[in-house]
């Protein structure tokens, strides 16, 4: 297991070092600078554009700006956002630790819904449960999650009108926040975030449904089931411990997808309900060609994805006995 | 008994001199007897707090911006009720001298920053010193020079500082008015640590207790992404009292949540759990209407009050050596002209802006309403007279296809570009297509990146990479409202002939170049008026940017708050309240 680890963290280096040079260098080849909309201004100077350009380090050639870019990485800093004047890290941190409270409740909702739902459409194969599934699935599939936010809170708001009930429209805490217990903060984040949570959850669960129901359907009829039955095991054991255990192994394997799924935030979702998750700043960022800020936040869900796929690949090997890394 | 009246005369004298600001009861809307204290406004922003550092933040309505808003700025703020300069952060107006170059103001006395501070002279200076530090990268940097030489500022005394301009100048007043900012804080480490310290002071993550406002805000906790909370400066009040002599401001917070998406912030406006709203569109006005008038929202609705301070324009290229059919046909004013007759400002305004915006003539945006003449001429929509103008160039017959061909049988075409993504000026661009096609002009309008779109119209040199462009400018100010980089050649924003030399082709754009100068040197607000006159109509007459439409300021706000200015003074440069609700209260 050892030298799995240390041969997998080898091999990180040099993807590492080759998805910095794509990250900068495309972010590069897009046309403009952040000062772009500044040329726009009537009331800026050429001559003070130049001093900024100066100021940000704009001027130097790209090769430059790189190298220093990557030896700083290398020390923890993963540059200064232009917009900001401020370290990319500390930046981005908040934002992402917000992001993490509306990501990790969407991912239990995700697997809570996806992975029932697909085992009792196969189970139940054709009835008229796993019809109406089928069909509600097919729906959320080709329904993007930004409207379906808009309808909810198109929803809540005339519920909001027709109750008088405070219910949570966007954001991710009460004016009131600060002056609450730590229990009631707790609750107020929790009342703010069940909803675009589960938004999210039941637009996404559609295509996971789809794969489980697939996979059980495959693994019901396969040889060591049948066997395991005519051995007398129970049905119980039958589903749960030799079907199901086989259908989720394709699902552990993208798990490693899931750890910069998680600091990467949750989409137009966060920017339909203002919640301040990290993906509004990285939009932000990306409008306003925010470099540092675009390429810090890049790098960090590549790390992350790399961690992520050891970590998967090591649930794999407690999952699935076939595999084994020596 | 001598001694306690002379104790008396000198508390009188004192207090005379330390006269506080009284806001004119005649701007507001209701008595100011009638203002509650207390409670909290809540408001939203579409963009994320970048910074807390009043000297590197770069955008508008920043949080140093909503802490020390105080109008145009410090020393003088802007009368919206007559459009002249009254004294603020100055005692009295200044003492001019040396030809309208020098001015001796006066600090009022018993100002202070929220720390309890008193503000002096040093504060100016220093705040002065560090925005005209181009290490430091101040956004304000340019408005403390005149044609790149600089203005001085010296303190005299501890209440006394002396201006001294290289030029007379119509922006004196702007210009000094900027916001002073603690030299007890800053003074220290610009000192010590030059521009570099500056720069690392009051980023967004800055404890709110270490930062000290001279505003009536200051910053009390700030959530990233989420929340501004800003509280009262209690000692704000101590020189700013509204008409009953109550302390200003009367709310204790104001509350600013910060909100990506429009949509959120109208849901969050419906839902009522914000208390001002910003509408543009028509879909917004319309919900919010049904809202009101369903009785599920308590709030105010007044469309269309004012046009907004923006147009949209089209720009065409004279700089094209590399094509003379199109350098000749752009450079010609009848072409122009006729341009500008083809744009059906009416129908755009009810297809792109849902008939919700203002027809736009010149480069002084409608709401400017002192800067409007008579006199400046107008090539409104009229396709036949533009069919006129196109025969008088040559452009008398049609090819097979029905555009127009001159007598070589080269058809009459441009290319025209806008920046994708912009939804109106998408529309804008395909209305103008529409109409030149049918008076037989092919326009190929394609939207392309923003980016792109910037750098083709501010390359330099004979030949520029672009045939025509439909983009907006927006911004400026009522006392001189012409683009300082816009209207005289030379400038990078006098898009249409900016050669390497940035020289003027045309008398008109001599004119306007010397007449832009001549006004911006007058420091006499009915002369300059006069010479803006003059202006306009060179303007017009010349069509180097054909103006098209401008989109509408709309207001609306919970009926819970009061204290907003008197309704004829509503507009999109005076607001519908002063100074960022200081004089709002809850009813």
């Amino acid at each position: 297991m050892l030298t799995f680890l240390l041969r997998r963290f080898l091999s990180a280096i040099p993807t590492l070092l080759l998805s910095s040079l794509l990250i900068f260098f495309i972010i590069q080849l897009a046309p403009g600078d952040f000062l772009t909309p500044a040329r726009l201004n009537p009331n800026i100077t050429p001559e003070h554009i130049a001093a900024l350009q100066r100021n940000l380090g704009l001027d130097r050639p790209l090769p430059v700006q790189y190298w220093r870019w990557l030896t700083n990485m290398f020390q923890g800093d993963f540059g200064e956002s232009f917009a900001y004047q401020q370290k990319v890290l500390a930046l981005a941190w908040p934002r992402i630790l917000n992001s993490m409270c509306l990501v990790l409740p969407y991912l239990i909702l995700y697997y809570l819904i996806a992975i029932p739902l697909g085992v009792y459409g196969a189970l139940r194969q054709n009835s008229l449960g796993d019809k109406t599934i089928n069909v509600v699935m097919y729906i959320l599939l080709g329904f993007p999650s930004f409207f379906l936010a808009l309808l909810v809170i198109f929803g809540l708001l005339q519920l909001r009108y027709a109750t008088g009930w405070d219910i949570p429209i966007n954001g991710m805490t009460s004016d009131n926040y600060l002056s609450l217990s730590p229990l009631g903060k707790f609750l107020d984040i929790a009342k703010h975030v069940a909803i675009p949570a589960l938004v999210l959850a039941v637009s996404d669960a559609a295509g996971l449904t789809r794969v489980v129901r697939g996979q059980m359907l495959e693994f019901l009829h396969a040889d060591f089931v049948r066997t395991a039955r005519s051995k007398g095991v129970s049905e119980f054991s039958a589903v749960y411990r030799h079907t199901l255990r086989n259908a989720l192994v394709p699902i552990i394997a993208g798990l490693g997808g899931l750890l910069p799924a998680i600091i990467s935030g949750a989409g137009f979702i966060e920017v339909v309900f203002a919640y301040p998750g990290i993906t509004p700043m990285t939009l932000d960022a990306i409008a306003s060609q925010d470099l540092f800020l675009i390429a810090g936040v890049t790098m960090l869900s590549v790390i992350l994805l790399i961690i992520g796929n050891v970590l998967a690949d090591i649930l794999l090997s407690v999952v699935d006995p076939r595999i084994r890394y020596a | 008994m001598r001694k306690a009246l002379f104790v008396a005369l000198a508390l009188t004298v004192g207090s005379a001199t330390a006269a506080p600001f009284v806001l004119p009861a005649k701007w507001m809307a209701a008595n100011p007897s009638q203002a509650k204290t207390g409670g909290e406004v809540r408001i939203y922003s579409l963009s994320d707090y970048k910074t807390l550092n009043p000297f590197t933040s770069a955008e508008a309505d920043s949080l140093p911006d909503l802490m020390s808003d105080v109008g145009l700025g410090g020393l003088f703020t802007q009368d919206p009720s007559t459009d002249k300069f009254i004294p603020h952060m100055a005692d009295a107006m200044p003492t001019v001298s040396n030809g309208g170059k020098r001015f001796v103001v006066k600090l009022r006395q018993g100002m202070k920053f929220s720390d309890g501070q008193p503000i002096t002279a040093d504060d100016f200076v220093t705040t002065f010193k560090i925005h005209t530090d181009d290490k430091v990268g101040s956004n304000s940097y340019d408005s403390f020079f005149l044609n790149g030489k600089p203005i001085t500022l010296k303190k005299i005394d501890d209440y006394t500082l002396q201006f001294d301009f290289p030029q007379v100048s119509s922006g004196a007043y702007v210009r000094m008015a900027f916001i002073p900012w603690p030299d007890h804080v800053f003074g220290p480490v610009y000192r010590s640590k030059g521009a570099e310290g500056i720069k690392a002071m009051w980023g967004i993550s800055a404890d709110p207790k270490t930062i000290v406002s001279p505003g009536p805000w200051v910053i009390s906790n700030y959530q990233p992404g989420q929340r501004a909370v800003l509280r009262k400066n209690p000692y704000f009040g101590e020189w700013n009292k509204d008409g009953a002599g109550k302390p200003l401001p009367y709310l204790d917070t104001m509350s600013i949540r910060l909100l990506k998406d429009l949509n959120a912030g109208l849901a969050a406006y419906l839902a009522g759990q914000i208390d001002t709203f910003a509408p543009s569109k028509a879909d917004d006005l319309a919900q919010i209407k049904r809202a009101i008038d369903s009785g599920n929202l308590k709030a105010q609705l007044f469309p269309n009050v004012s046009p907004n301070a923006t147009s949209q324009w089209i720009v065409f290229n004279w700089n094209k050596a590399a094509d003379p059919f199109k350098q000749k046909l752009f450079r010609d004013v009848r072409f122009r002209q006729a341009m500008s007759h083809i744009a059906n400002r009416q129908g755009m305004i009810q297809l792109a802006l849902g008939g919700l915006g203002t027809e736009v003539y010149t480069g002084v945006y409608p709401v400017f309403k002192n800067y409007q003449f008579a006199s400046t001429p107008k090539y409104p929509y009229n396709l036949a007279q533009a069919s006129k103008l196109l025969a008088q160039i040559g452009f008398t017959k049609k090819n097979a296809q029905g555009y127009l061909v001159d007598r070589t049988g080269k058809v009459l075409e441009f290319n025209l570009s806008t920046n994708a993504g912009n939804t109106v000026r998408e529309q804008l661009g395909r209305i103008f297509a529409d109409e030149a096609k049918k008076v037989g002009v092919k326009v190929n309008f394609t939207p392309i990146d923003f980016n792109n779109l910037v750098d083709q119209l501010t390359s330099k040199g004979p030949n520029r990479p672009f045939d025509a462009i439909l983009l907006g400018l927006s911004g400026g100010d009522n006392i001189w409202p012409y683009g300082s980089n816009v209207i005289p050649c030379g400038g990078n924003l006098h898009a249409y002939n900016v050669p390497a030399d940035g020289k003027c082709l045309t008398p008109q754009e001599s004119l306007m170049t010397k007449l832009y100068y001549q006004g911006d040197q007058t420091l006499d607000d009915d002369a300059r008026r006069k010479i803006g006159e003059q202006l306009s109509k060179a303007e017009a007459l010349n069509q180097g940017f054909v103006y098209l439409v401008g989109t509408n300021y709309h207001v609306t706000f919970n009926s819970r708050l009061g204290g907003e200015y008197d309704r004829d003074l509503w507009d999109a440069y005076n607001l519908s309240r002063p100074y960022a609700h200081l004089t709002t209260y809850i009813k």
